[in-house]
């Protein structure tokens, strides 16, 4: 390891890992050695392992390392995995051009490194880069149109000077956290993300816009003239959350005029992500499923990455940047084709909050899975991060099991409470790989499994904890089942601990945990999720006011530190769904068990919790 | 998954089954750990072990010859030193890393991926 260690170092002073210190590795011949791969703790082809690269390199990409700095570097491993997209990559370098394949970048003109990058990759000096031909534009999705050029410089200087930034009324506008915004003809409301049809605005669109409508009928763009005009402006460093504009709120389509600069948008849809360079005084068309479908938002940056004709990338610095957004009210109830995200259909849908509280298991199921199971998948890597620290009272009664106790945790996480007491056999499960990936990663015991179904037999451990999971289930069949599935598993006389978050935050004027870390921003902007389930959205750090709701995850991607720029953190918001107990709710829902008894029950930072107990055999015939 | 773990493990969730138990394993990478002994907390997890469901498992994964067929084999177990210690490698330190669990009354298989088990049920067979 020091002989790895110091080889690094001592590689000459403009080495790549005096560029990136601490976390990069150099590839060479040395890391073809067996020391090496035992050194890192990282066999060799295994996934961390730079040796899987050297080969890629020259296989692949007939590329050849080189031991000596060259002017070229192939940046491996940067994939998702690591955090590092190809925007980090090029706020590292200054005026450069980068090109990719897969997760190696390749860099031109070595010298263009900034210093300070903190990431996990390995950096290497290549004799040579591959030739790169202009590859074809990603497609746009379904229904997207962009049409260059749509409005002159005259026009452009025209709609700028229509809108008086210094003065509004509290109805046309306000100053967002990320942008100023606008509103004509109608005001849109950010807190239901609707518009009122009878409460028109005093300020109607600026006539300006005239020769701007008559282009898109005469150009049969749409069939009918905008009624609401949103104007929003945003400085470089602001953007707009992900979303989805309300189905029921407007007509197809939505056109977005952009000027004074371009901007990147992005286009999602199922974990794909479609960037879109909108150039100044172009018209964006979103109709179809692009309008429907997809979330389009522009995140809050000082720069884009640029696509160049000689398919590589460069970065853009942003500017001020205005647009026009037209829309056209919808007077009635949407009947698109992408019911799945529709807010009208999901009105007359079965999977209404009604329906999921009279025991529809197969609804209550699908809820699970959307909100609970695959955000845990999503954001495990960051949850994870923020969860470290054992809550004392879980921490005390997993260590006063005696010795050669079997302790199960179900929904053990990131493997918080596994291995604390070293003198029992801890086993937890989960139904995260990601999550379960962590535990295996700090070597505890786990396996894939529901609550509802544990995969062991009667009898089979002396203590099961459950911290923070029953919450998550969506009726109170499943959470009783969840229960009762413990107590099945636990030796007679065996005892349950079972954490659950609490509706109510406060407790003899004591603010829980949860409530002190509230930092008071105030939170304009509620991001919608995309959800066929009609659950109310709780605002972080305050009390519950819904007792099943959806509760914000905001994902923090790792942005560069240190680098100077700012901003290069993204933010993407998930919801979990959560069922919030009332005082005694856990006890009646125990107290419904003929072989279990509630031994003791309290309150503890924001959740309701019961020691449970299992009735001894010759108690219950 | 540590022989300890498949023990414990049932498929007795699964619609129509009525025991499930135990799960026969097919080994394709079993690794050897090491984790500290401790007498105690051995002692205490034989009188917890299925004896028939261990020698079994430990036989499947190439390691029937550390511990006896049966448990009635060996005289006063709790003061024999080298037995416990047979005992304590077979269940803690024999891992399988990657194989199949696979229910004896349905077949149906259980894939263990990472020395992680994936006992999970679609929703039509619970």
């Amino acid at each position: 390891m020091s002989f790895a260690n110091m080889w690094c170092s001592n590689t000459s002073p403009t080495s790549v890992n005096n560029l990136f210190p601490g976390r990069s590795m150099v590839l060479g011949s040395l890391s073809k050695m067996d020391e090496f791969s035992e050194a890192w703790s990282c066999p060799k082809g295994s996934k961390m392992n730079p040796w899987k690269y050297s080969n890629i390199l020259k296989e692949v990409h007939n590329v050849q390392i080189s031991e000596k700095d060259t002017e070229f570097l192939a940046i491996c491993n940067a994939g998702l995995t690591t955090g590092l997209s190809r925007e980090i990559i090029m706020e590292a370098l200054d005026e450069t051009h980068v090109a990719a394949v897969k997760d190696i970048y390749f860099v031109e003109n070595t010298s263009a490194l900034n210093e300070n990058t903190d990431c996990d990759f390995f950096v290497v000096f290549v004799k040579n880069i591959p030739e790169f031909s202009s590859h074809s534009e990603a497609s746009l999705p379904a229904g997207l149109i962009l049409l260059e050029n749509f409005v002159t410089p005259e026009e452009e200087i025209a709609l700028l000077k229509s809108i008086d930034w210094t003065r509004a009324t509290p109805e046309q506008g306000q100053s967002l956290k990320h942008r100023q915004v606008r509103h004509f003809g109608y005001q849109f409301d950010y807190g239901s993300n609707k518009v009122d049809p009878e409460k028109p605005l005093d300020a109607k669109i600026p006539s300006v816009c005239s020769p701007v409508f008559d282009r898109m009928v005469q150009r049969e763009i749409t069939a009918w003239v905008p009624d609401q005009l949103t104007v929003n402006q945003y400085e470089p460093g602001q953007g707009i959350p992900p979303h989805v504009d309300t189905h029921s709120a407007f007509e197809d389509p939505i056109l977005s005029l952009s000027l004074e600069s371009d901007v990147v948008m992005e286009f999602r849809k199922s974990g794909v992500v479609v960037p879109v360079l909108l150039p100044r005084r172009s018209l964006l068309v979103m109709s179809g499923e692009s309008r429907y479908a997809w979330t389009h938002g522009i995140n809050p940056r000082k720069s884009d990455v640029v696509n160049c004709p000689d398919g590589k990338f460069s970065l853009v610095q942003r500017k001020r940047r205005t647009s026009f957004t037209f829309r056209r009210l919808l007077r009635r109830a949407c009947t698109c084709a992408f019911s799945q995200f529709c807010d009208s259909q999901k009105e007359n849908d079965v999977l209404s909050r009604e329906n999921i509280s009279k025991n529809c298991n197969e609804t209550a199921s699908k809820l699970e899975n959307l909100h609970v199971h695959q955000v845990y998948e999503e954001i495990a890597g960051h949850f994870s991060e923020t969860r470290h620290k054992p809550w004392p009272n879980v921490f005390s009664f997993v260590n006063k099991q005696v010795p050669g106790s079997v302790i199960l945790d179900v929904g053990c996480g990131n493997g918080k409470y596994l291995g604390l007491n070293k003198r029992s056999f801890q086993v937890g499960c989960d139904m995260s790989q990601h999550l379960l990936k962590i535990c295996r990663e700090r070597e505890f015991e786990t396996f894939l499994s529901n609550c509802l179904a544990l995969p062991f037999k009667d009898n089979s451990v002396d203590c099961c904890i459950s911290i923070a999971v029953i919450h998550h289930l969506s009726t109170e069949d499943r959470r009783l089942n969840a229960i009762s599935e413990m107590v099945r598993v636990l030796a007679p006389g065996g005892e349950a601990l079972i954490y659950v978050w609490a509706k109510n935050q406060e407790r003899d004027q004591q603010k829980s945990s949860y409530l002190k870390q509230c930092n008071n921003k105030p939170s304009e902007e509620k991001p919608a999720p995309i959800s066929p389930f009609s659950l109310p959205v709780h605002t972080n750090r305050t009390q519950f006011c819904h007792s099943d709701l959806l509760v914000p995850w905001n994902l923090k991607q790792k942005g560069l530190k240190n680098s100077g720029l700012d901003s290069s953190d993204s933010e993407e918001v998930y919801f979990r769904y959560y069922h919030m107990f009332e005082e005694g709710e856990l006890e009646l829902l125990c107290n419904r068990l003929n072989n279990a008894s509630v031994e003791r029950s309290y309150y503890d930072q924001g959740n309701w919790c019961v020691v449970l107990k299992k009735a001894p055999t010759n108690k219950f015939p | 998954m540590k022989l300890l773990t498949h023990n414990m493990l049932s498929s007795r969730c699964i619609k129509g089954v009525s025991v499930g138990y135990p799960l026969k394993i097919s080994a394709k990478n079993v690794r050897l750990v090491n984790c500290d002994f401790d007498t105690d907390f051995t002692v205490r997890i034989i009188q917890k072990l299925d004896w028939n469901a261990l020698w079994e498992a430990a036989e499947s994964v190439g390691h029937a010859d550390d511990i006896p067929k049966n448990l009635s084999d060996i005289d006063d177990y709790d003061k024999n030193d080298e037995f416990l210690r047979k005992v304590h490698h077979v269940v803690l330190e024999v891992e399988v890393i990657e194989g199949e669990l696979e229910c004896p009354e349905t077949g149906r298989k259980f894939p263990i991926e990472d020395g992680v088990p994936n006992m999970l049920l679609n929703e039509d067979e619970v």
